[in-house]
């Protein structure tokens, strides 16, 4: 298929197999997929969105109505589509919610200037449009948003709380908002309030009990790990005990592993018994001068230490994963230590209690009141394993939004309210541009539309009727007028029903949204490599691709 | 097989083109049609366990793929031995799971629950309801339940010394299961082991404390609870006394045996003078170790490793009886049921690590040469084990279960000591709390209200069905006679004993319990409500 050369000879430019398609076709049909995508999403925004139950391969099943985590467990191919999906994950590492709301702007934008472009309009005036329009927004929402007044630290959490509840209305956890809220407020005012760094909130699961029966624990808490005979001995409640962790493994083991001891004499041999006993002791009388009393290693301890350190009245535990280590470490001060010799008091860790406690079916190491970092643990509760790991992702988003609102303080109302002005704001500025950019600003008013149009259509209500109320309130300047789900009126003023978001979600959204349709506008080539000689299976996936898929949300590597 | 993509779109010239990987095998269902598969799916389990809810419920039996056969009346147990499949089904599965691993109890009755309300969702949805303005009112339905519970529930007193109402809700609990023959004693042991370990104060009881263990043979009578550790082993030589009073235990975790390095190592030997020392220095190490043993004032050992039986024999000399291969978990047991410490060499042995019982003793069983050893009248009085006997394996395995519901019925109690009356008394009463709450709301919600209304019915109706009454007939006599006269302990009369008052026959419902199945029940109704749309991949190829 290669175009304007000389009949003969055929130069073969491309490897054979390569699939070429451009022009305006190939813009066109760049858009569709990106519209199957977003329709798929659609029905998942708003208080009343519903569920997808996504199941995999290998047969295990998420339900969710996070945007991100949908598109990343679609798998979707189709190159231009899975822009989409960069930006979904890009809104949810950059400000953690709204990742519905992005890919369904970014695919509302394509769908306005379809037709212009099906008429020949260049892509790049509609992008120089798109750009304008989206500065004219952002610029807007910066005039509008509302400063939280941070002064009464009472009345600041109570906004918080606010804002929380908005972004958890659209999640399982619902019915629970303003158990959930508060925990995800706490947590937040846990922190240290420069840093906010929403690492240090660690998320357990316990499968079992209802939602209601969540925690939150101002502390690290990790579950019991393996023990060996004798750790039940061993006290399990402490108060301001010194904590060592530890890089060592507390065993009676051969030191190394390929060498050989060749005794001539009997009498010799008992000292080579005496002497790997002398080993282990040794470590163990180090640690015991240290004057811990709490002992965590990454590597196993062994049931001889166990019952040693029993005897002594210390808890150990063995095998605590690498992250959790991390979290107390970080909390309690000190650090991890790969010898016994030579632990000064300064390595050490301190912290209010220690305790293990019996949460649901598990047993938990708390370690609360911690001097060093301030740190929190959620542990999540729930009916089933999905529920928790929906019941997780809500977190999430509703923690990074309270983190946003607390590092910026400046919100505007939800439900569609700052689409609808920010449309109509649009609307009135591109009556003075003259030439096509006007139309491409209206575009972009039209389909900044689309967020309250979906709210109203998945809570069923009429969303032409409500829309037309809605462009009415805000002509007349009441710019805070939006969704109403549950009244029988269909629209009321957010701000005052305290539907709030942060500011910077939106100004993101539209931001990202505005460049990711920029980004497939400007493509109008697709060469695409043949594909490599594995006919059956498709595009192999690369080791580690499903788990990449399931952890969802852009997070990286959990740390936790 | 459009409808069936995950994903179809088509280019201008009506090419298809692909989106998703893999596209072509990956199923979609979408809006209605899914949420109704799903409510098909859950009913068909729902439907599967309810005939075993009640006194008069049934067992299932249920085969393993490797033949191995359970016989059950357990909600959680029937459930998770299925394998269920389908992913909805599976919800359901980990909801019997979660009230089990929280409760313990009412394993069966949240299933039921849940599957009724779906099938109450099916009307409403073909009505157009929104699915989730039916969970919505579920939801509010659900409080209005909840706190008629609190309204409704009573408040049992008990005392170390009066456990007589918690010996009642034992009882319930029991009902329904295979025990019910030897219902008293098993409900009396439940009571007294929960009662033994408990800690009133804290209101706590640490089920660790509790051992539960079986053998078979004998009845389910010979069943009995031992105030102490059991352990399935004997003593290492045939001719050490059985019996051993004020015992005080050497509890090791290192053989009897002259002990070797980790570390790889070779012993040449190369003169026959240097044998013997060797064989001087074994023998040696085992009188050594026998005297410290011996020093401590030890009676009985017990250790987690073997050894030969040149120690077993000096052992025997020495008057020294041994216990041999006892597991590590056990040996936490018995160091914590007797005060002594585990011990890691003879080196470290001293008295004060010596644990004390009162009585160790070996039982042994009919004709068999089966043996157990028994550790009573310890120093630590909180530790008990149940032992079950019964005539074969699925017996006493379902004993155990039922055992374990017990024992958390009356924990249950222990923690929070408010009840609801069984028998479908408190769904009954919830019924009408709602039915009425549902009339005074203007919106949608009212219909949902009053579908969890008529689905709070169908445990009694379950109730009366698996008593073989005829359902309609008892419930709405029930029913009218709680309303009429305020009695809202007036619940279905499953053993034909002519009085439908349960307050009068003790059928207790520990709070907690039922709480948590209302809950359970909404939450996971309203998460199939809410999917809307379920994409499956295709089955990897093998």
């Amino acid at each position: 298929m290669q175009r304007g050369l000389p009949m003969q000879p055929t130069v073969v430019l491309l490897k054979e197999g390569t699939d070429t398609s451009q022009g305006k076709g190939q813009l066109l049909s760049n858009i569709s997929a990106c519209l199957a995508i977003s329709e798929t999403l659609a029905s998942t925004l708003g208080p009343r969105g519903m569920d997808k139950l996504i199941v995999n391969d290998r047969g295990e099943a998420q339900i969710t109505n996070d945007g991100a985590t949908i598109l990343k467990l679609l798998e979707i191919v189709h190159p231009a589509a899975r822009t989409l999906v960069d930006i979904a994950r890009a809104q949810d590492a950059e400000v953690g919610d709204g990742t519905t709301s992005v890919v369904l702007l970014a695919a509302q934008l394509l769908k306005e200037v379809r037709n212009y472009i099906e008429e020949g309009v260049s892509p790049h005036i509609i992008m120089k449009g798109f750009r304008q329009a989206a500065q004219l927004a952002v610029k807007r929402i910066e005039e509008i948003q509302v400063t939280i007044d941070k002064s009464d630290s009472e009345e600041f959490r109570a906004l918080l709380i606010k804002c929380a509840s908005t972004s958890m209305s659209s999640k399982l956890i619902h019915s629970e908002k303003p158990f959930f809220s508060n925990m995800v407020v706490d947590a937040i005012l846990c922190l240290d309030q420069d840093d906010l760094n929403e690492n240090l909130i660690g998320v357990k699961k316990v499968a079992g009990g209802g939602m209601q029966d969540s925690l939150l624990i101002r502390g690290v808490a990790f579950k019991k790990t393996f023990t060996y005979a004798g750790a039940e001995q061993q006290p399990k409640l402490f108060k301001d005990p010194l904590i060592l962790s530890l890089n060592v493994e507390l065993e009676l083991k051969a030191e190394k592993d390929n060498a050989e001891v060749r005794i001539d004499q009997v009498s010799d041999y008992q000292a080579i018994v005496d002497a790997e006993w002398e080993i282990i002791y040794r470590k163990l009388d180090a640690i015991e001068k240290t004057g811990a009393k709490v002992v965590l290693s990454k590597l196993p301890i062994g049931d001889l230490a166990t019952q040693w350190f029993a005897d002594r009245d210390i808890f150990c535990a063995g095998r605590v994963p690498a992250s959790d280590l991390q979290r107390v470490v970080q909390a309690v001060g000190g650090s991890i230590q790969s010898t016994c010799s030579d632990i000064r008091r300064e390595h050490l860790g301190t912290c209010g209690t220690f305790e293990e406690k019996q949460i649901g079916g598990e047993r938990y190491n708390l370690f609360e009141e911690c001097s060093k970092a301030k740190t929190c643990t959620l542990i999540l509760r729930g009916g089933a394993e999905q529920f928790i790991e929906e019941v997780e992702r809500s977190l999430h988003d509703a923690i990074m939004v309270v983190k946003r609102a607390v590092k910026n303080g400046e919100v505007v109302a939800g439900g569609g309210a700052v689409e609808m002005g920010l449309s109509a704001h649009i609307r009135k500025h591109a009556f003075s541009i003259p030439g096509k950019l006007q139309l491409v600003h209206m575009a972009f008013a039209k389909a900044l539309e689309i967020i309250p149009r979906q709210i109203c259509d998945n809570a069923g209500l009429d969303s032409t009727d409500i829309l037309n109320k809605l462009r009415m309130r805000h002509a007349n300047g009441h710019i805070w007028f939006g969704v109403d789900v549950d009244g029988p009126e269909g629209v009321r003023d957010n701000m005052e029903a305290f539907v709030w978001e942060p500011s910077l979600v939106k100004i993101n959204a539209i931001n990202s949204a505005t460049e990711a349709a920029s980004l497939i506008l400007s493509v109008d080539e697709t060469v695409r490599g043949p594909q490599s000689e594995n006919p059956a299976a498709g595009p192999s996936m690369p080791p580690g691709a499903a788990q990449r898929a399931l952890r969802g949300r852009g997070r990286g590597m959990p740390r936790r | 097989m459009a409808e069936h993509q995950a994903l179809y779109a088509t280019d201008e010239y009506g090419r298809p083109f692909i989106i998703l990987r893999e596209q072509g095998r990956k199923v979609r269902t979408h809006g209605v049609e899914a949420i109704k598969q799903h409510i098909l799916a859950a009913k068909a389990v729902a439907n599967i366990i309810r005939t075993s809810l009640g006194p008069r419920g049934l067992d299932k039996i249920l085969i393993s793929p490797d033949g191995e056969i359970t016989v059950t009346n357990d909600g959680a147990t029937i459930l998770s031995q299925m394998e269920v499949e389908h992913q909805i089904a599976r919800l359901l599965v980990q909801l019997s799971k979660s009230q089990d691993d929280e409760i313990g109890d009412g394993t069966t009755g949240v299933v039921v629950l849940a599957g009724a309300l779906l099938e109450q969702c099916e009307a409403l949805l073909d009505r157009g309801i929104h699915p989730i303005r039916i969970a919505d009112g579920f939801d509010r339905a659900c409080k209005v339940a909840i706190g008629h519970l609190d309204k409704i529930s009573d408040t049992i007193e008990f005392s170390a010394a009066d456990t007589g109402n918690l010996f009642k809700t034992a009882m319930t609990s029991l009902g329904s299961k295979i025990v019910s023959k030897e219902h008293e004693k098993f409900a009396r042991i439940a009571v007294e082991a929960v009662m033994t370990v408990a800690d009133l104060d804290r209101k706590d009881v640490s089920f660790d404390l509790i051992k539960v263990d079986g053998k078979v043979g004998g009845s389910l009578a010979d069943t009995a609870l031992i105030k102490g550790v059991l352990i399935d082993k004997d003593m290492s030589h045939p001719q050490m006394p059985h019996t051993v009073r004020d015992a005080r235990l050497a509890i090791l975790t290192c053989p009897f045996e002259p002990p070797r390095p980790k570390t790889k190592h070779k012993l040449d030997i190369t003169s026959a003078e240097e044998y013997r020392k060797l064989q001087q220095y074994e023998k040696e190490k085992f009188t050594d170790m026998i005297k410290r043993v011996k020093d401590t004032g030890a009676n009985l050992v017990i250790c987690q490793w073997g050894f030969d039986d040149e120690a077993n024999h000096l052992l025997m000399q020495n008057e020294l009886p041994a216990v041999r291969w006892v597991g590590g978990p056990e040996i936490e047991l018995i160091a914590i049921a007797t005060h002594g410490r585990i011990v890691p060499r003879f080196e470290d042995m001293t008295a004060a690590k010596l644990g004390k019982a009162g009585l160790v003793r070996e039982l042994t069983f009919g004709t068999t040469r089966d043996k157990m050893l028994v550790i009573e009248e310890c120093a630590n009085t909180k530790t008990v084990t149940v032992f079950v006997r019964g005539s074969n394996k699925m017996i006493v395995d379902e004993a155990k279960r039922a055992l374990h519901d017990s024992l958390c019925a009356v924990r249950n109690l222990i923690k929070d000591n408010r009840v609801v009356y069984g028998g479908g008394a408190a769904d009954i009463s919830s019924s009408i709390a709602v039915a009425k709450a549902a009339d005074e709301i203007p919106s949608i919600e009212q219909y949902a209200m009053r579908a969890f209304a008529s689905a709070l019915d169908s445990i009694p109706l379950a109730l009366a069905e698996n008593s073989g009454l005829s359902p309609i007939e008892t419930l709405t006599e029930v029913k009218s006679r709680q309303v009429n006269e305020g009695l809202s302990t007036l619940g279905i009369d499953c053993l034909g004993k002519g009085n439908p008052d349960m307050k009068e026959q003790f059928v207790y419902d520990p709070l907690i319990s039922k709480r948590q199945q209302y809950l359970l029940a909404t939450q996971l109704v309203r998460a199939v409500l809410k999917i809307d749309d379920v994409i499956i991949a295709g089955q990897a190829e093998d």
